[in-house]
């Protein structure tokens, strides 16, 4: 690690020697020991996106090519226009090397942060969803002691704050071992108006500068170059890097700014999190092509004796940054006293386009607005795994069990089985507006109060597909996600991501980043879905172990639904419904839990995207809607179709008749069509009297339904119409192990 | 006659606002709900209170135990006092017990964990200010959504002489089963009440089961609550 010296203190930065020349440069002096310290954090690869900004081009400018788009890439959160003059706000945001090292507070100041982002662009945060892997829990205590931690952080902070969280996702995988992955999301409401109140940026000279919240504190400072490296045996000692949560004082805060904002008089808004004020200050000056004169004295500390470089990169949580109009500044600080909330007038905005900070009577920054903000990229090396062909190449074995036992085998599997036990421990109704019950749908939906909307939500991505192929597996997830959605009735609106990768400046590493935005950029293209927001986390590799995780591309899908009647839920309902298929079966096991499970296998052949066969699917769904004809809808997702069908049998107790005769194809081996992971795959219950038109829509529409089945009383599963002999399962025991998976092995 | 509502804001209340969604937006019927500043309140100017579910103060040391020494309890005991219906919900509840204004304790529950669910409790007593539009034996669909939530008292058998135990755990068929108790409560017990019967303390959330779109059974039990309270607003004014 390069050293800089100044005025006889020396720090140690991530920066290259190259960086350090041009920073120089710039200024024509030697910056001082803060200046240093803010071009160390605000370069970092978590701040600058140094190593995939030139890769983020890819996407199309979500605000130029889409009326509803009011916010894109770049701004806290994304933000989309849906009508009757509300605006919805999210992002998604990872949180992965503090909670490695400590899970409970690195999880809980994951929520915080990711809050502050929906809060900074003047909504109200109204849903929070998390996309978690781990290491495998079984045998492993390591991973349980992570699960165990992070999802009581998620909880306690959530829930504290009222904000329900609603949906999310859990992978296990070896290769999450000591790179845990917590992605953090969260969906924020308001009117049109709010969102116009609150900009990122100080555009204005003459402005106030109001620091409010918590005070700034000696915590996390250095939090942000500690995830832009890879964790090693030392990290532990990088524990005073993880920032304290307070929800309490975030739930004030919330309402604090929400009130602030209504006032009319705010005119710009930032919240701390990763580079402290460092980072706000320069981007609130730097965007809005302002400069700003900060006096550190009036900055609010929590121990007396903190030098200007503590004050300037700590990570202190639960801090807003605010730009207030003059004749405001009165009722802007009494909306801050009624909720006893502590701030300061800490500087005013001016023309000067310098961000200057003064200590006393020494100027302790003196820099271009925009310098912090304009950092380099690099452009990094790709290159194609090696190991890829070859496991690619991997075959399915012959069978050794029953099928029956393999798909009780699956069912209560870690990846598949029930997660109760995550989100009974999130309030997921607060707020009332909670339609769909959590297990009652693959997305959580939330209905928009004033209106007859709702909103539909869903993250995830399936690591293993990715692996082996990052561009199908990639486009793969946002057929699932998107899938999650519409299965619940709503049209997806606009995609924002996290990008979970190993270290970018190993060329197999970045390969897999670099074909991930390409799959992502493709499809949303395509399928003409906006991408308004993303979030990079390079460097989830283990440098004890030189494994990097598995590429994990998170997606997360906003949709809405217009009208009550067009919710629709997973469980199936009534006995003789019909059971139809949507969508081709291949032979596409490669990365699928039938592999990894039953054979340990990681390799295969992993799903393939028909672009042009998955929207004629959706177009069939909307129609399908359109017209009232669905009565259930689950898409198929790991484990394949019986696992998906079980699913649905769960909750009402049902059970199924199925017949796979007209789904015959001489190519297929039984257990590929029944666990291949084919994508862009639904299983939709209808009444018998709608079959006819049903098929009409699909001859039209040229899209590829089967009836399969239909519902029975009874709950056992009975398949019939395989190659092999007839199947039968008991709906009660795949049931019970469904739901005892979790709970045997963190209930010790 | 319009009836006026404290819902009293606590700076962690967060089951504030839908309280006061429901009572103005659901239940109306006369209802004028306001959201008051715990250090604002005056009970003079009401007729009933909520104190809503939420982390009244962050509730890092004991849920409830900060806000009990608010003025806003000060005015409330007032309002006992002259007969004013009183309800707590959840965090609401854990205030109303660290006040004393109810007997028993709500301790963490059994399985150490928040718990966030629809569960079925069973009418005990429909003379409450807050029941009486409920019939004994009456069995309602109702979330939760607590850590402490584990009702405990000393005085279990005098709760049982003077009726003050007003719901309790159950089976969706009424049966009280150790399942059917989600976090250990004594007895099952889900909501006690005060001697006089006009306070009311629950862990279930009457405002989350106020509409049909947001129960899993289309039900609506938690209007009766409210319709109950404004029926004993109503009769004791007139």
């Amino acid at each position: 690690m390069p050293k800089v010296i100044s005025n006889g203190d020396e720090l140690d930065v991530d920066l290259t020697q190259p960086e350090i020349k041009q920073i120089k440069d710039l200024l024509e002096r030697d910056p001082t020991i803060t200046e240093w310290g803010m071009f160390d954090v605000m370069h970092s690869e978590h701040c600058s996106y140094k190593s995939s900004r030139p890769k983020l081009k890819l996407f199309e400018d979500a605000e130029k090519n889409y009326d509803y788009v009011l916010a894109g890439p770049g701004q806290d959160a994304g933000v989309i226009d849906i009508g009757d003059g509300f605006a919805l706000a999210f992002r998604i945001e990872s949180h992965n090397h503090p909670s490695a090292i400590e899970p409970y507070h690195g999880a809980a100041t994951g929520i915080g942060g990711i809050i502050r982002d929906i809060l900074c662009m003047g909504v109200r945060p109204i849903a929070l969803l998390d996309p978690l892997r781990f290491g495998p829990l079984k045998g492993n205590p390591h991973s349980q002691w992570l699960f165990k931690y992070v999802v009581k952080g998620i909880a306690d902070y959530g829930n504290c704050t009222g904000i329900p969280t609603i949906g999310g996702e859990v992978e296990f995988d070896k290769s999450f071992e000591s790179n845990c992955l917590v992605n953090v999301a969260c969906i924020g409401l308001g009117t049109i108006e709010d969102f116009e109140h609150a900009p990122s940026k100080a555009y204005n000279p003459g402005d106030y500068v109001i620091l409010m919240g918590g005070s700034t504190g000696r915590d996390g400072i250095h939090g942000v170059t500690f995830a832009s490296r890879t964790l090693t045996e030392m990290s532990e000692a990088d524990r005073p890097a993880v920032q304290i949560g307070d929800p309490f004082t975030k739930k004030l805060i919330i309402e604090a700014t929400i009130e602030a904002v209504k006032t009319g008089y705010v005119r710009g808004l930032k919240d701390l999190g990763g580079g402290g004020l460092s980072c706000a200050l320069s981007e609130l000056t730097g965007d809005g092509g302002t400069g700003g004169d900060i006096d550190m004295s009036k900055i609010f500390t929590r121990e007396p004796g903190m030098n200007s470089f503590e004050i300037m990169l700590s990570e202190s949580q639960e801090r807003m940054a605010f730009i207030v109009k003059p004749e405001g500044l009165e009722t802007v600080l009494e909306v801050f006293r009624k909720f006893e909330m502590a701030h300061a007038v800490i500087g005013r905005t001016d023309d000067s386009k310098v961000l200057k900070v003064k200590d006393g009577n020494s100027l302790v920054v003196n820099l271009p607005a925009t310098a912090l903000s304009d950092a380099p990229t690099i452009p990094r090396e790709e290159k194609r795994p090696e190991y890829l062909d070859k496991l690619i190449a991997q075959q399915t074995p012959e069978p050794k069990k029953d099928l029956e036992e393999i798909m009780y085998d699956l069912i209560a599997s870690e990846n598949i089985c029930s997660k109760e036990w995550v989100y009974r421990q999130y309030d997921h109704e607060v707020g009332v507006r909670s339609v769909v019950k959590c297990g009652d749908g693959d997305s959580g939906v939330l209905r928009i109060i004033g209106t007859n909307k709702f909103l539909a939500a869903s993250v995830g991505i399936n690591s293993k597909h990715c692996y082996l192929n990052p561009y199908e597996g990639t486009k793969g997830g946002l057929v699932e996600i998107c899938g999650n959605v519409i299965a619940n009735g709503a049209k997806p609106m606009a995609m924002v991501n996290c990008c979970n990768f190993g270290n970018p400046e190993i060329p197999e590493s970045f390969w897999y980043f670099s074909h991930a935005v390409k799959g992502m950029a493709d499809f949303c293209t395509q399928l003409r879905i906006p991408i308004i927001g993303g979030n990079v986390s390079f460097y989830n590799e283990d440098e004890v172990n030189k494994t990097a995780i598995k590429p994990t591309p998170v997606i997360m899908i906003v949709g809405i639904i217009e009208g009550k009647e067009n919710v629709i839920t997973l469980p199936f309902k009534k006995t003789e419904h019909d059971i139809l298929l949507l969508g081709e079966t291949k032979a596409e096991l490669g990365g699928s839990e039938y592999h990894s499970v039953i054979y340990d296998l990681e390799g295969g052949t992993p799903p393939h995207v028909d672009e042009k066969k998955i929207k004629a699917n959706w177009n069939f769904l909307f129609e399908l809607y359109n017209n009232n004809l669905v009565k259930a809808n689950h898409d198929v997702n790991k484990g394949g179709l019986i696992i998906t069908i079980a699913e649905m049998c769960f909750k009402n107790n049902l059970g199924v008749d199925l017949d796979f005769n007209e789904c015959y194809d001489d190519n297929l081996r039984d257990d590929e069509f029944l666990f291949s992971e084919s994508v862009g795959r639904f299983i939709i219950e209808t009444q018998p009297k709608d079959y006819n038109k049903i098929m009409e829509i699909a001859k039209n529409l040229k899209v590829n339904v089967k009836k399969i089945g239909f519902l029975i009383a009874n709950p056992e599963i009975h398949i019939k119409g395989l190659k092999g002999k007839d199947v039968k399962l008991d709906v009660n025991k795949m049931k019970k192990l469904y739901e005892v998976t979790i709970p045997n092995l963190m209930e010790i | 006659m319009t009836i006026k509502i404290a819902v009293i804001q606590f700076p962690g209340s967060n089951c504030d606002l839908d309280t006061l969604y429901v009572l103005n937006n659901v239940i109306s019927n006369g209802i004028e709900a306001e959201l008051i500043w715990h250090n604002h309140f005056k009970e003079a100017q009401f007729d009933g209170v909520v104190l809503p579910g939420g982390f009244s103060f962050g509730d890092y040391l004991r849920s409830g135990i900060i806000a009990a020494h608010s003025p806003a309890l000060d005015e409330a005991r007032i309002m006992l006092k002259g007969g004013k219906p009183i309800i707590g919900i959840c965090n609401g509840f854990q205030i109303l017990a660290e006040a004393q204004f109810l007997p028993g304790a709500l301790l963490r529950n059994d399985s150490l964990k928040f718990i966030c669910k629809w569960v079925n409790i069973k009418v005990e007593n429909n003379k409450t200010a807050f029941t009486s539009k409920m019939n004994i034996g009456d069995v309602l669909a109702i979330p939760i959504a607590h850590g402490e939530g584990r009702y405990y008292t000393d005085k279990l058998k005098e709760l049982e002489e003077n009726n003050q135990i007003v719901f309790r755990y159950s089976t969706e068929n009424g049966e009280l089963t150790e399942q059917a108790n989600p976090n250990g409560s004594l007895e099952s017990i889900a909501g006690v009440c005060n001697l006089e019967q006009n306070c009311l303390g629950l862990m279930p959330h009457p405002e989350r089961a106020s509409e049909p779109i947001l129960s899993p059974k289309q039900t609506m039990h938690g209007r009766l609550f409210f319709e109950s309270m404004v029926e004993f607003i109503k009769r004791r004014v007139s």
